[in-house]
């Protein structure tokens, strides 16, 4: 029997003694997503692995519950975003994890319009990661959702359970704060 | 001796000067910056690991129905 490989799909002998062959293709095409949605959610991959395993296995278990209402990529960010959230809630209220004030970036004289520039891509993971910590995490994830090309401004209105008009206009503040935390990084 | 430790110094200055130039870029906002990152972004192997013993209690029909709706099979 072939190793499983991350990214790939599942091949072998006897795939339905672990996962159905169909179930590898679903984890292969929406693992990175769910990976890097719960990595710069919870800024520890670790736990990201973690949540990853997580989401998946809750996705395996209530297959039958998918009732195609919502793209499968939807539906497994949904699993993905009550799981980081309810992590982060744990942590909150011990006291692990705090918010920035989104609104004192909002009005700041940052150039949102000029490119992000990096110089080094090897620190780019460490730029991105202090600059998410330091907003909320509404934005944090408006950011995260929108930066998949695969999900709509309506999609997305539905994950975070607000209307699209709602979602343009905080993330069009979401991305000049992050633009400013940004440049504080460089 | 010293020309040559002033024409050193230039070089270095232009290999590091090039080394920048080759790894620089620039996004055009947020949402850009992150789809490149999450490109490049390698999903661990163990998590399909994991996923395998987890799973190996639950039997493979737990797919079937849902995969039934997707695909009307």
């Amino acid at each position: 029997m072939n190793e499983p490989v991350a990214g790939k799909c599942i091949t072998g002998e006897r795939p339905a003694d672990w996962l159905s062959a169909d179930f590898a293709g679903l984890y292969d095409e929406h693992c990175r997503a769910i990976f890097y949605l719960s990595l710069r959610y919870l800024g520890d991959p670790q736990k990201a692995q973690d949540a990853t395993h997580d989401v998946f296995l809750k996705a395996f278990r209530r297959l039958d519950q998918f009732r195609g209402e919502a793209s499968v990529r939807t539906w497994l960010y949904r699993i993905a975003i009550n799981h980081c959230q309810n992590l982060c809630q744990s942590w909150q209220n011990r006291n692990i994890h705090s918010n920035a004030d989104d609104a004192v970036w909002e009005n700041s004289a940052a150039p949102t319009d000029s490119p992000l520039r990096v110089l080094e891509t090897k620190e780019l993971g460490q730029r991105i990661q202090q600059t998410l910590d330091a907003l909320s995490e509404e934005y944090r994830l408006l950011l995260l959702l929108v930066a998949d090309e695969e999900l709509s401004y309506e999609e997305i209105a539905v994950l975070v359970g607000q209307s699209a008009d709602a979602v343009r206009g905080k993330l069009h503040r979401a991305r000049k704060v992050f633009a400013a935390h940004f440049e504080k990084t460089a | 001796m010293k020309q040559q430790v002033k024409l050193s110094q230039k070089h270095e200055h232009a290999v590091e000067q090039q080394s920048q130039q080759r790894t620089a870029r620039e996004f055009k906002n947020s949402d850009e910056l992150l789809r490149f990152e999450a490109a490049q972004i390698s999903v661990p192997p163990e998590i399909v690991q994991r996923l395998q013993k987890s799973t190996a209690h639950d039997g493979p029909t737990a797919s079937r129905p849902w995969w039934k709706n997707l695909f009307g099979g």
